[in-house]
């Protein structure tokens, strides 16, 4: 799949929202296409389709990957919830907007003091998007228990009236203590996000081995904060060596962006910009891919650009 | 006739204007024609037609006719006498023009000047890549080193082909080469290269992490510093610190009820019904209590329990205080009192 095709009439993405209905369980055949915006994608896979966002490595853009995503699913007409696995540092509500409306966790839902329903925020932009937090800041969860919590949390949401979403997205905590084996417990597919140095790398390594011990097979890669001129001046590694490395297929290549600040500082997400960014056309690529269970057959590598002129003959 | 190699003129395009506008003037005593053509500001020459002639031009003219009808022994010695006069007016030009010394001085070091400027420059720019190609192999931090810690294999990068690119969209921010190879884009030109990842490599990948990473999902969680029990396989335990600020071993939560909660579509969330209905048992409770504080003692059988007193007074004095004491919410006025119609005393009948 080629990734030239970001940079076209972002307009055409506005599907309206999906309403949600009963539907039971299915499961399609992969499908391999390459990225067209004029049509909506094949959703692939067995509904609902339970993935989580990991790392290993702190401060490489899991969550803003999460947030992202999902978005861009429920733009493309598919109903999501985003569960923040963080038990003691919650952000997806930040990055999200929605850090005001949240006033019960999945603490509160075992303790019995509201509903799952009730938990559950759900955007007023796009409704077929809900977010739920495990729980507040400095409050205390048994370990051994979280992982049964979120089992039970997936199967009830399986289970709701209006049907079950077609994508739960798990936003895993850094590391790979309690916390990251409490998120990948109900998870069938794991997107593994990345930044081309070698500390990143050698943590992603580990992580992928974990999930793999754990019995997830299904992993996919997303390298995030690429700086195409640092590549092309070697100081970088390319995607193709990160790949290399860790021998993952390719969810999306996410160029650095300095809109990914302001879209925090706004609780705005990046794919919601008009004109699109950059990374948020990577994000929405990589939602696509995610949806159809494709990956990148190419990647664009930044050249030195053509010499014209009698000046550019003094390097100027 | 006059020879061009007298004012010579080797590159007319580096020359400044100023020197041909002053040399200009005195080209029509010369008797020379020059047509002069201007292109970007630079006067190049094209026609350049010098004709030597006496100052006056038509008694010349005139003179050459003469010559030709006199005798042949006048015509040579004519013909030796323009030759004189011929170079002494050359003489006289030559003398004349002391502005084309300076400028032919002055072009000579002009030259000199540009082209030490041009080999300086195609020096600098000789040093300039020279640096640029051994500054990426010489900079700490870049990929190179990288390879040198063997991090990266050096024998892979670089080997894929471009792939040809076609633009169903023709979208004008996205210039697409020749060649199809690059793709033009923001002001920055791309090249794609395929991924080279294949199924045998995923493969290889998945064997070296389960070789090196062996782990098991840890399903026992312990405080520092407690036994492990017997029928636990230590590699399932996870060690908790006692002061981990967010985390607790300690399960207060009843997992069939917590189970519970979750499935729960309908109605009023447990703790809240639980609070609710302790609530509601609390103040039943309550006013349960008030009733029975409130409640009157019958006089029939209150006597039953009083003791024998010294006086016939207090004793009277007791019973009839007993009896005037009201019942809490009872409705019944003193006139309705059972004991008698005797009126009570106003301290009594009050409550």
């Amino acid at each position: 799949m080629i990734s030239i095709h970001t940079i076209i009439k972002p307009s055409t993405l506005q599907f309206r929202p999906k309403r949600p209905s009963r539907k039971p369980p299915k499961t399609l055949a992969p499908i391999h296409a390459l990225l067209q915006y004029n049509r909506k994608p094949q959703l692939a896979g067995d509904t609902p389709r339970v993935v989580v966002i990991t790392s290993g490595k702190g401060g490489v853009g899991k969550t803003t990957t999460t947030a992202n995503i999902g978005i861009s699913l429920a733009r493309l007409g598919f109903s999501a919830v985003a569960i923040d696995a963080d038990v003691g540092l919650r952000n997806l509500d930040l990055l999200l907007g929605l850090e005001n409306r949240v006033n019960y966790t999945v603490v509160e839902v075992l303790n019995g003091d509201c509903r799952l329903d009730q938990a559950l925020v759900r955007d007023k932009q796009w409704s077929n998007f809900e977010l739920l937090c495990i729980s507040k800041p400095r409050s205390k969860l048994p370990l051994g228990f979280g992982g049964k919590a979120l089992i039970w949390l997936v199967d009830a949401l399986k289970n709701r009236e209006e049907g079950p979403p077609d994508f739960i997205l798990i936003d895993c905590p850094a590391g790979i203590d309690a916390g990251f084996i409490t998120a990948i417990t109900p998870a069938n597919e794991a997107v593994l996000v990345t930044t081309p140095d070698i500390t990143s790398l050698r943590d992603a390594d580990r992580v992928t081995g974990l999930l793999e011990c754990d019995g997830i097979r299904d992993i996919k890669m997303i390298v995030n904060r690429v700086r195409t001129d640092m590549i092309k001046g070697e100081d970088m590694m390319s995607v193709l060596d990160v790949q290399e490395m860790l021998g993952l297929p390719l969810l999306g290549v996410i160029p650095e962006d300095t809109e990914v600040i302001r879209s925090t500082n706004r609780g705005y997400p990046l794919v919601l910009n008009k004109p699109p960014a950059l990374a948020g056309l990577a994000f929405e690529q990589a939602a696509w891919r995610l949806v159809e269970q494709d990956s990148m057959k190419a990647v664009m590598m930044e050249e030195e650009p053509k010499k014209r002129g009698f000046f550019s003959f003094f390097g100027g | 006739m006059a020879s061009i190699a007298a004012v010579p003129v080797r590159s007319p395009s580096f020359l400044p204007l100023r020197n041909f506008r002053n040399g200009l003037q005195f080209w029509p005593e010369l008797g020379l024609d020059c047509t002069c053509k201007y292109s970007n500001g630079r006067v190049t020459y094209r026609k350049f037609v010098v004709k030597a002639m006496e100052s006056d031009v038509d008694s010349g003219l005139r003179n050459d006719a003469v010559v030709i009808k006199s005798s042949e022994k006048d015509y040579a010695e004519r013909q030796q006498k323009l030759h004189q006069n011929i170079v002494a007016k050359l003489h006289e030009s030559v003398g004349s023009l002391p502005v084309f010394a300076f400028p032919i001085g002055k072009l000579s070091g002009m030259n000199f000047t540009i082209g030490l400027c041009i080999v300086a420059t195609m020096l600098v720019v000789v040093v300039k890549g020279y640096a640029a190609k051994g500054s990426s192999d010489r900079r700490p931090g870049s990929v190179a080193d990288l390879v040198r810690r063997g991090q990266l294999r050096s024998d892979r990068r670089g080997i894929s082909t471009p792939l040809k690119y076609e633009d169903p969209f023709n979208n004008p921010m996205v210039k697409v080469s020749k060649s199809n190879s690059t793709v033009e884009m923001c002001g920055k030109v791309y090249r794609l290269a395929p991924v080279t990842l294949t199924d045998e490599l995923q493969t290889v990948h998945q064997k070296r992490r389960s070789r090196a990473y062996q782990w098991k999902r840890p399903t026992v969680f312990l405080k520092e510093g407690d036994p492990i029990p017997s029928d636990v396989d230590p590699d399932t335990v996870r060690w908790i610190p006692a002061n981990h600020p967010f985390a607790t071993t300690a399960s207060d939560i009843d997992e069939g009820l917590a189970q519970t909660n979750v499935y729960q579509k309908h109605g009023v969330p447990f703790r809240i019904q639980a609070e609710h209905e302790a609530l509601q048992r609390k103040l039943e409770a309550l006013q349960n209590d008030q009733k029975l504080g409130k409640l009157v003692i019958d006089p029939a059988s209150a006597r039953d329990f009083e003791r024998p007193l010294k006086s016939h007074m207090k004793s009277e004095n007791q019973v009839e205080h007993n009896i005037s004491t009201p019942k809490s919410g009872s409705s019944a006025s003193p006139s309705d009192h059972p004991s008698g119609n005797k009126p009570l005393p106003e301290e009594l009948q009050n409550p």
